[in-house]
């Protein structure tokens, strides 16, 4: 394989990148200086060198335990459950949240094989035997997500002083959090619900 | 409500009917390449069998679902050899134009509608833009065969006049695909996660359908007297579920009921009620002054013709209901299989108060003639239309 098709394919095998995109990607870095291309390939290596999960939360960082469980001034005694540590800045923007995060790192989808096994779930329930007291449950409103938030919340309802909600309606169905606006999280974080 | 419906009903009798003006079908079953401008009140099609002729009128109903009404895959619509197929009309309604076209190319299986030459973000959003209904020649078969077919009939009818109604129905199939993968794989509590999901949208399916059947049936069993000559019938949805001990909602039964099929659920592998197991029953008083017998397993050809001749006409209604206008009506050999006295029973309520544009099939010429005789006469053959007969 050419070493043009060789990235074109790499490129294309990225979410939302199809193959006409991958070859205006690599015909643009054809076209920069070579040194615009080592940029972008040593920002690849250092983020694969560097980045890891956090082996408390799951949230992705330089630091182990990442920024988030680290600071002090975060709440631990409310934990808020995310499908993926990118659905976190999201949250954050929202200025409505000051506890810990939790990452599943996906969802239940029987169809793709994913049970609560190939989840971190367990990490989760060890978690709350450490004084929490309110779990929100913040996967997407997609029918994947609430089959996981319904999945949690019978595992965790019977938990005693645990509260557990979840984020209110009015996210997009079906829609990532991810790419929710700042202003529509924080509504759904105010206007949370006991499950 | 009252108010709300009786406006409605003022518009529809005012509100002029949507019609399709050009057309092109390009590489579609057995089309090469078909170029119609298509008169404001129709056109008689004539054809032998395979000619083509039930092709033209599933084309043209693609584009009101953009799917095949006979139930075929999209690759499978393409012709012999061909990658894509296409098929693009000028649609008139409510004082304007719109250009509607719908495409579909079998390498990456991508299925493609623009309206105005933009392609839409959601195909089921673009559902429903003239309003059609089809007068199948396989109808015997939509009254007496699988109860797929029958729930087949209900989805793309209320998906077309229930707002909401596709959404809850591609939610529903979502989660009861999980949850039956969950069941085979036999963990309780993964089960009953999705549970939960299929509840709300399916109750809201169950609800509609029922609620269909109920306001319907009037208007079928008229159909179906006017038709046999004074044969009672009745339509009525039929769930999965038990009865109820009281009157309780669609959200509760369902949810009692699939609480009290978990057991089964398991062993065998599947959700066992629910919309998806659910069926309309037909009835008709198959002999003189007899009782009503169900059709899915009693009554001639003709007779279940007739019922289907009835619910096609029902449906008609419900369309002209939801859309404030008469729809555009599809006859696939609508007479075969009738009686003469019961084909001019079914003439006459297909002319008489309705001006919807129509495309009749037949394979001679018929000498009923649609909207006083304003209709153009075509003649078919293998994909290619001859002469104006
Ligand atoms: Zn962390």
């Amino acid at each position: 394989m050419s070493a043009i098709e060789s990235l074109v394919r790499e490129f294309s095998r990225l979410p939302g990148i199809g193959r006409k995109t991958a070859q205006r990607l690599t015909f643009f870095l054809l076209k920069s200086t070579p040194e615009d291309g080592r940029r972008l390939a040593r920002a690849i290596e250092r983020v694969i060198a560097e980045v890891v999960a956090c082996p408390e939360c799951g949230n992705l960082s330089a630091d182990s335990p990442c920024e988030l469980c680290r600071d002090p001034r975060r709440d631990p005694s409310r934990i808020c459950v995310v499908e993926e540590a990118s659905d976190i800045p999201a949250i954050e923007g929202s200025g409505q949240f000051r506890g810990r995060y939790h990452v599943l790192g996906g969802h239940l989808s029987p169809l793709d094989g994913i049970g609560p096994d190939e989840l971190n779930i367990a990490s989760l329930f060890g978690r709350l035997e450490n004084g929490v007291t309110e779990l929100i449950i913040a996967t997407n409103p997609s029918v994947e997500g609430e089959a996981t938030a319904s999945y949690l919340f019978r595992l965790a309802a019977p938990t005693e002083g645990l509260r557990v909600t979840r984020l209110a309606r009015g996210l997009p169905v079906g829609g990532d959090l991810e790419y929710a606006d700042g202003v529509t999280i924080a509504e759904a974080f105010s206007g949370r619900r006991e499950m | 409500m009252q108010t709300a419906s009786s406006t409605s009903i003022q518009v529809a009798e005012r509100a002029e009917p949507a019609s399709l003006h050009r057309l092109l079908i390009r590489d579609f079953r057995n089309f090469r390449e078909l170029r119609l401008d298509l008169p404001e009140a129709g056109a008689m099609i004539i054809g032998p069998n395979g000619s083509g002729k039930t092709n033209l009128l599933e084309a043209i109903y693609y584009l009101e679902v953009f799917r095949s009404f006979r139930g075929a895959r999209d690759s499978d619509l393409i012709r012999f050899g061909e990658d894509v197929f296409r098929i693009e009309a000028t649609i008139q309604r409510d004082g304007g134009t719109e250009e509607l076209a719908a495409a579909f190319q079998k390498t990456g299986r991508r299925k493609k509608v623009e309206r105005e030459g933009a392609e839409v973000d959601r195909i089921t959003g673009a559902i429903g833009a003239f309003g059609a209904v089809v007068f199948d020649l396989d109808d015997a078969g939509l009254v007496s065969g699988s109860p797929g077919r029958r729930r087949r009939f209900l989805d793309i009818l209320l998906s077309l006049v229930v707002p909401g109604y596709v959404a809850d129905l591609q939610r529903y199939r979502a989660v009861l695909a999980q949850r039956n993968e969950a069941l085979r794989a036999g963990r309780d509590e993964v089960v009953d996660a999705w549970t939960e999901g299929l509840i709300v949208p399916g109750a809201k399916l169950m609800a509609a359908r029922d609620g269909w059947a109920r306001r319907r049936a009037d208007g079928f069993r008229g159909y179906h007297q006017q038709i046999s000559g004074g044969a009672g019938a009745s339509l009525e949805y039929e769930t999965s579920l038990s009865a109820p001990q009281e009157d309780v909602g669609w959200e509760m039964r369902f949810r009692s009921g699939l609480e009290a099929s978990r057991t089964r659920d398991f062993r065998r592998g599947f959700t066992t009620v629910g919309p998806h197991r659910d069926d309309l029953a037909i009835r008709a008083e198959v002999d003189s002054d007899g009782p009503e017998r169900d059709l899915r397993s009693f009554g001639s050809g003709g007779q279940k013709r007739t019922a289907a001749i009835a619910l096609r006409l029902t449906e008609a209604d419900s369309l002209r209901e939801a859309n404030g206008r008469d729809p555009v009506y599809l006859l696939d050999d609508v007479f075969a299989e009738l009686d003469r006295e019961r084909a001019e029973r079914v003439f006459r309520l297909l002319d008489e108060g309705r001006s919807g544009q129509v495309f009749f099939t037949a394979p001679k010429p018929a000498d009923m003639p649609f909207r006083d005789g304003a209709l153009a006469r075509w003649r078919i053959s293998d994909g290619a239309l001859l002469d104006h007969a």
